[in-house]
């Protein structure tokens, strides 16, 4: 049939349209199941009864419920000193950044000693630890709701045991404290996954050059290490901004609606079938959002190119060499963090599973036994436990491989040099930075009740629409740990790898990738985690509970007890992390790491 | 017609599957749903719809049900497997229950959208959710003035729809829950508001919980709408928790955070189930009154199954259906003879006045008053 020459050039013409083309599908997919559907909904707020308007953003922007003493800014008086004034009236705005500042602040602080730990050291269980790391980012709220009054309520183990010390007890519930602690316990993984993949891609070599010129270990870390870091960092803090200033049922569940925060309220309009403000206000939010990308994005393209990856740092050993200040203050940090990290991470964690295993009488095994016997006698319409767990694994793992592509294609295509690519950057970035509620309201209006073509009415759903929607939501944690690598990379290395013959996609395979690779175990594993834990889009895509998964099966058996649920989640917990070790593993092995 | 052919290529086709989407010829839906008015019975030009046997033949002998997922998967006890077992048994049916996350609303914004409904039945309707309907579908949803056999044994104060078109099944009570070994509730609203309960009572977001929504209605009927937002303002002080969802609250009053929870009234009968301790839930209606939250089925305007779904409700109202929706959904009935267990009562309890707001006094008043509520509540 056909030669190996003629393999060769089909091969060679692949290779050169193989971008262009994973290029317009992630166009397509993204059009399709994202900026459509979306658009569907934030119409709503431009276009009110057939006439473009900008009254409704003008009411929200001068409404001082939402926008508090800024709100007169708006409406074009100086307020002067009241929007500084200590104690004034902040306004649903203000307020959702104020909580999510304050989050961000949290997750860095307990995300970045994690960071150093997974990158620096070397220990048993390093790999499995760091696969582990992004498990909180799959928990539905409820199961973090459970696990954190078990640990931080006014019965919970922090409690009892500041009372065993005759130490007054602490109120947390219901307060901004908790919630900022549980966005924390979200986010603070991402910010350690982040800036762990960024540290081991530190070249040794610039860091043996300051020693050797006779820097000490701390102006090393200060001059050439901690640079090469910054942009993980702020990456990490820019998406954790994102993530929690559009948070939504944790702050009811662990909080109170006096906490509520803009994607609450998106929420409750929508309920009222009031789009045009619904929308209104998910605009605003997109666009405080996508400001704060967009800043990190530009500041992220004038990072000056470095070496990376050619030779990592050698990870240290957990137990000190010598009696040193400089071996010993480190380690002794790092336990002070695993105790904070004990009480903010495990415990919540081991009270899911321990609330799994306890009913009103003491120990029981009646929560799994339920599962059983909703897989076993649960009507065909009723959710049951086995198909979930199918259907995350299949949409998981699908979803993580249309993901991969297109985030490395946008990944690429963004770091080419062009006016106004942050800009596009940023746009495609913005599946992260849409409230949740408007995408599931647009995919439901778009796709499953149908848009009309030429006269035809074409309707989404099912388990591919369902992949589709969960690798839109996922790839941008793709490009985002891709981008960076690829941005610093040194040009020359492609460009000879170009001049001797290869293909964009051949020297993006063999040259670029396997350099950034860290990044793109950890995109990966983003993707996945996403997947796992979507809730919204899966629920109005299904066309049935057939393909429902692990988070909506959960949903469901919440009931008058949490037993049931929890069950569920111990699942959920289980599957993915085993998940994540297989992944980090495939990938990990790939590339020896 | 061509509503199955339509429903059949849009809800199971393998074609989906694989692909992802389908495609249907829309000039055919645009005639369908410009056609409705023809055979459903509810054009503007008033012919309305009253006995059976002015109704249309049924097309096939499917009946889809539209109801809330607990109704058919709560994980402790619901009436959904049991109801469907037993109207396939008595009738040549076949149920079919379609629980779509937006409920109500979902079925509001296909109209919105053109897209033909493809449920009969929905099993669920509150007087909020009608008001919602009536407000924002751009066409009537339901069938207007049913009239069907048992409907004059539903008790006097349930018929919440003027227009007749949700019939009553089952109703719940609003009240307190409260852990007596702890502490003893307030007979009163007013006693909610002294120091000693401070910090005692967690109750649930309105717009996101049916019990939440009930107990500001009840706060509302109590002080009227010049003084609830008043009593609010003195329960905020008083330090009340409102958290998302229901179970949201539940879940942490069951933790011990707070020794007071608004639930509903029939709590010790799980308790019972579970073998808990009845002294820790105690159910207090405040000032003697439960707000009822009555649950009412109707029928799809464009059903194409309307001697089937009228069967279905008449069947919800036979005394034994009664019974067992009432113990399966944990509610009570809503008809005046419904067969219960003679012991049914002693751990449901009903209260000694029944309040709630009818159809036409929350057409109109309840947006406002639950949004300026919450503007006051989550003002910071």
């Amino acid at each position: 049939m056909s030669s190996t020459r003629s393999e060769r050039t089909l091969r060679d013409r692949v290779e050169r349209r193989i971008l262009a083309v994973f290029g317009l599908i992630t166009v397509g997919l993204l059009v399709g199941m994202f900026y459509y559907p979306v658009g569907t909904v934030f119409i709503e707020a431009i276009v009110v009864e057939g006439t473009a308007t900008v009254s409704v953003f003008l009411d929200i922007l001068r409404d001082p419920f939402y926008f508090g003493e800024f709100a007169r800014l708006f409406a074009g008086e100086w307020p002067g000193w009241d929007l500084v004034r200590p104690g004034r009236n902040m306004g649903l705005v203000e307020f959702t950044a104020y909580q999510a500042v304050l989050s961000t602040l949290a997750s860095l602080a307990l995300g970045l000693p994690l960071a150093y730990l997974l990158a620096r050291f070397e220990f048993r269980g390093r790999k499995t630890l760091r696969s582990l790391t992004i498990l909180p980012f799959v928990l539905p709220s409820i199961m973090v709701a459970v696990g954190f009054v078990a640990t931080f309520g006014s019965n919970g183990t922090v409690n009892e045991v500041l009372g065993l010390f005759g130490l007054g007890g602490i109120d947390t519930t219901g307060t901004l404290g908790i919630i900022i602690v549980a966005h924390a316990f979200y986010n603070a993984p991402l910010v350690a996954r982040i800036v762990a993949a960024s540290w081991e891609t530190v070249d040794a070599s610039a860091v043996e050059t300051a020693r050797s010129l006779g820097a000490g270990p701390f102006r090393a870390f200060r001059d050439v290490v901690a640079p090469q870091l910054y942009p993980a960092v702020l990456m990490s803090a820019a998406l954790t901004f994102v993530f929690t200033f559009g948070t939504f049922p944790i702050v009811l569940a662990l909080g109170d609606l006096s906490l509520a925060t803009i994607e609450v309220w998106v929420n409750r309009l929508v309920g009222r079938l009031n789009y045009a403000e619904a929308a209104g206000l998910a605009i605003v939010e997109l666009a405080i959002s996508l400001s704060i990308l967009y800043a990190y994005l530009r500041y992220e393209a004038k990072q000056s190119s470095q070496a990376r990856g050619v030779r990592p740092l050698p990870r240290k050993s957990l137990r000190p060499t010598s009696r040193s200040p400089g071996e010993l203050l480190p380690r002794t940090g790092l336990v002070a963090y695993s105790l904070i990290a004990l009480v903010v991470f495990v415990a919540p964690i081991l009270s899911m599973i321990y609330a799994s295993l306890t009913g009103p009488t003491g120990f029981t095994l009646d929560h799994f036994q339920f599962l059983i016997e909703r897989q076993t006698g649960g009507a065909d319409f009723q959710v049951q436990p086995w198909p979930a767990i199918r259907n995350s694994l299949v949409f998981g793992f699908a979803a993580l491989l249309v993901a991969l592509p297109m985030g490395v294609t946008v990944a690429v295509l963004t770091t080419r040099k062009y006016r106004g690519r942050k800009l596009v950057d940023a746009v495609t970035m913005a599946p992260l930075a849409v409230s949740g509620i408007i995408v599931g309201l647009g995919l439901l209006r778009g796709l499953v009740f149908g848009v009309e073509i030429a006269g035809y009415r074409i309707f989404v759903g099912g388990a591919i629409a369902i992949i589709a929607a969960h690798a839109v939501a996922g790839y941008p944690f793709v490009v985002r740990t891709v981008a960076p690598g690829l941005e610093q990379l040194d040009r020359q290395l492609l460009e000879s790898a170009r001049s001797l013959g290869a293909s964009r996609a051949r020297a993006l395979m063999d040259i670029e990738l396997p350099l950034v690779w860290p990044g793109v175990i950890a995109g990966a594993a983003f993707a996945f985690a996403i997947s796992i834990g979507e809730f919204s889009a899966t629920i109005i895509l299904a066309e049935g509970a057939n393909q429902y998964t692990m988070p909506i099966a959960i949903e469901r058996f919440i009931g008058r007890r949490l037993g049931p649920a929890t069950a569920m989640g111990v699942v959920l917990l289980v599957v993915t992390s085993v998940s994540f070790v297989v992944i980090e593993r495939l990938g990990g092995g790939y590339r020896g790491l | 017609m061509n509503r199955r052919k339509f429903i059949s290529a849009v809800g199971t086709g393998t074609m989906i599957a694989v692909a992802g989407c389908s495609v249907e010829n829309s000039d055919d839906g645009g005639e369908q749903s410009t056609s409705d008015g023809d055979d459903t019975n509810t054009t503007d030009n008033g012919t309305t719809e009253t006995g059976g046997e002015e109704l249309p033949e049924d097309e096939g002998n499917e009946l889809v049900v539209a109801t809330y997922a607990p109704f058919i998967d709560a994980p402790s006890t619901s009436p959904g497997a049991w109801l469907k077992e037993e109207f396939e048994s008595r009738f040549d049916a076949e149920i079919t229950y379609q629980t779509p996350s937006g409920e109500l609303n979902h079925y509001i914004e296909q109209q919105n959208a053109g897209q033909e409904i493809e449920a009969d039945v929905y099993v669920g309707l509150t007087t909020d959710g009608l008001v919602r309907a009536d407000n924002n579908a751009t066409e009537q949803l339901f069938v207007r003035d049913l009239d069907v056999a048992g409907l004059e044994t539903v008790k006097d104060g349930l018929d919440f729809d003027p227009e007749g078109r949700a019939i009553p099944f089952d109703t719940g009570y609003i009240s307190l829950v409260y852990d007596s070994t702890r502490m003893e509730a307030p007979e009163t609203f007013d006693g909610l508001l002294e120091e000693e309960y401070r910090g005692d009572l967690i109750a649930q977001d309105p717009a996101s919980s049916e019990t939440g929504r009930a107990f500001l209605l009840h706060t509302i009927h109590e002080y009227g709408e010049d003084g609830y937002l008043e009593y609010w303002e003195n329960l905020q002080d008083n330090d009340v928790r409102v958290l998302g969802s229901w179970s949201d609250a539940y879940a942490s009053w069951s933790e011990g955070e707070a020794p007071m929870v608004v639930s509903y009234s029939t709590d010790q009968v799980f308790a019972d189930m579970e073998g808990q301790d009845l002294a820790k839930h105690q159910i207090r209606f405040l000032n003697d009154q439960g707000y009822a939250n009555p649950e009412g089925v109707g029928i799809f305007a464009n059903t194409d199954t309307p001697n089937l779904a009228r069967e279905f409700i008449e069947f919800l109202l036979e005394p034994d259906v009664q019974g067992e929706i009432a113990q399966r959904n944990v509610s009570f009935p809503a008809t005046d003879n419904a067969e219960l267990p003679a012991d049914y009562a002693e751990l449901a309890q009903e209260p000694p006045e029944p309040v709630t707001f009818s159809y036409d006094e929350l057409q109109g008043s309840v947006d406002g008053w639950v949004e300026d509520w919450e503007r006051q509540f989550a003002g910071n």
